[in-house]
């Protein structure tokens, strides 16, 4: 039985921009059903004209709130993508793994943030 | 009422939006049986016709008749852009012979698609008179556009976002605003996160790596506008964001903020990018690409 599926992003979303929150929840969904039947997957991203991290947030971020990283590292792989949007990927796929494992950063950092201030 | 934005040229620059600034200070009071006349300046950097029309915007919701008094260099920049016709101005669209103008436009926060069909339209090399950029250079510019579009959507907390650019051949360069009249960064970041930050210090907060007001959320976030920033200091642009009293400005590697004596009703952001920019790779390249997940 064949247990590898390839998602086609630009299929999955029915354009060539995928930019939105509402786009990569239509990639989300389809990848959390995958993985939830143990598929080996491959995302290919032929044909996408236009990508943000937002998209990349919803589409394959989430899953680290679903899945292990472990577990997403064993079946998941991307095909068909230029470098600099695979160096977005990499960032959201950092930043999902750090939101998910430390859902308080942002408070540390907030007060860092605070007594630091530079201007004319 | 009969205002002036004052003579000199209206740059996208904290002085240029200090004075858009100025100008809703004193018509924001106005109500629908005054008339109000502008004096224009005697040039205006088109795509600040993002923050002006925003500003303007508020008056036509209470039907405040509104005469803009221009030079005919600058009357003919609103009239090449759309901006004009689009408020409703007894003035028709010229075409744009020079294809300096990029349309004002607003956008219904609602309306993804409309946003998409206007980056289309105007952001392309197929574009008659778009600037030829790298593949590369359009395709992160475009990105940038569309990350800032989906912030003032999912943040603001608004009905309408407002946008326009210009190109400036003779420099390289490409401006192009998206505005907002929402809750400014401020309100967004306070709300969520039960902080007390002023307008500057929540533009900073954002900016920091890792940020965002998505906490104990399904959906991890906070990377649009540090992946912008990092892709302006390789390209030689510039960004600034107003949001209320504050002001953020980012160009050559140095950040300046600053605040302003009254606030803009929302969220100003302006990209400035170097269209002769030839550059592969924009984000950093120090990526284990074997190794993504």
């Amino acid at each position: 039985m064949n247990n590898e599926v390839k998602i086609n992003v630009v299929k999955a979303v029915g354009d060539s921009i995928c930019v939105t929150d509402e786009d990569g929840k239509k990639v989300y969904d389809i990848i959390n059903d995958a993985l939830s039947d143990g598929k080996n997957i491959i995302i290919s991203f032929d044909d996408v004209t236009d990508l943000t991290s937002a998209f990349l947030n919803n589409a394959i971020g989430q899953l680290y709130g679903n899945f292990d990283e472990a577990f997403i590292k064993s079946k998941l792989s991307v095909t068909d993508m230029p470098k600099n949007d695979m160096v977005i990927l990499k960032r959201v796929v950092d930043r999902a793994k750090s939101f998910f494992d430390d859902p308080d950063h942002y408070i540390r950092v907030a007060n860092a943030v605070l007594g630091d201030d530079s201007g004319y | 009422m009969h205002i002036s934005i004052g003579e000199e040229s209206l740059k996208s620059d904290y002085s240029g939006f200090k004075r858009i600034i100025n100008l809703h200070q004193q018509i924001k009071t106005i109500n629908s049986e005054d008339k109000l006349i502008v004096d224009m300046p005697l040039w205006f950097d088109a795509n600040m016709c993002a923050p002006f029309g925003a500003i303007l915007s508020i008056l036509s919701n209470k039907n405040v008749d509104i005469t803009l008094d221009c030079q005919d260099q600058v009357m003919e920049i609103l009239q090449k852009n759309q901006f004009l016709p689009k408020f409703g101005f007894d003035k028709l669209s010229i075409p744009d012979d020079y294809d300096s103008t990029i349309e004002y436009f607003q956008f219904d926060v609602n309306d993804d698609n409309n946003f998409k069909k206007y980056v289309e339209t105007h952001f392309g090399n197929n574009v008659h008179g778009f600037p030829k950029m790298s593949q590369e250079l359009l395709r992160i510019f475009r990105g940038s556009l569309y990350e800032v579009f989906g912030n003032s959507v999912f943040h603001s907390e608004t009905n309408h976002i407002f946008a326009c650019g210009q190109y400036f051949y003779l420099q390289n360069r490409l401006d192009f605003s998206i505005v907002d009249l929402g809750i400014g960064f401020h309100g967004n970041i306070n709300e969520k996160m039960n902080l007390h930050l002023s307008p500057k210090e929540a533009i900073v907060w954002a900016m920091e790596e890792n940020q965002t007001t998505k906490k104990g959320g399904t959906v991890p976030g906070g990377l649009g506008l540090k992946l912008i920033k990092e892709f302006i200091e390789k390209n030689n642009g510039k960004m600034q964001i107003v949001t209320y009293n504050g002001y953020w400005e980012f160009s050559k590697g140095r950040t300046i903020l600053n605040t302003f004596s009254s606030n803009f009703p929302g969220t100003i952001v302006n990209i400035e990018i170097n269209t002769a920019d030839s550059s592969y790779y924009f984000l950093e390249s120090e990526t284990d690409y074997e190794n993504i997940f």
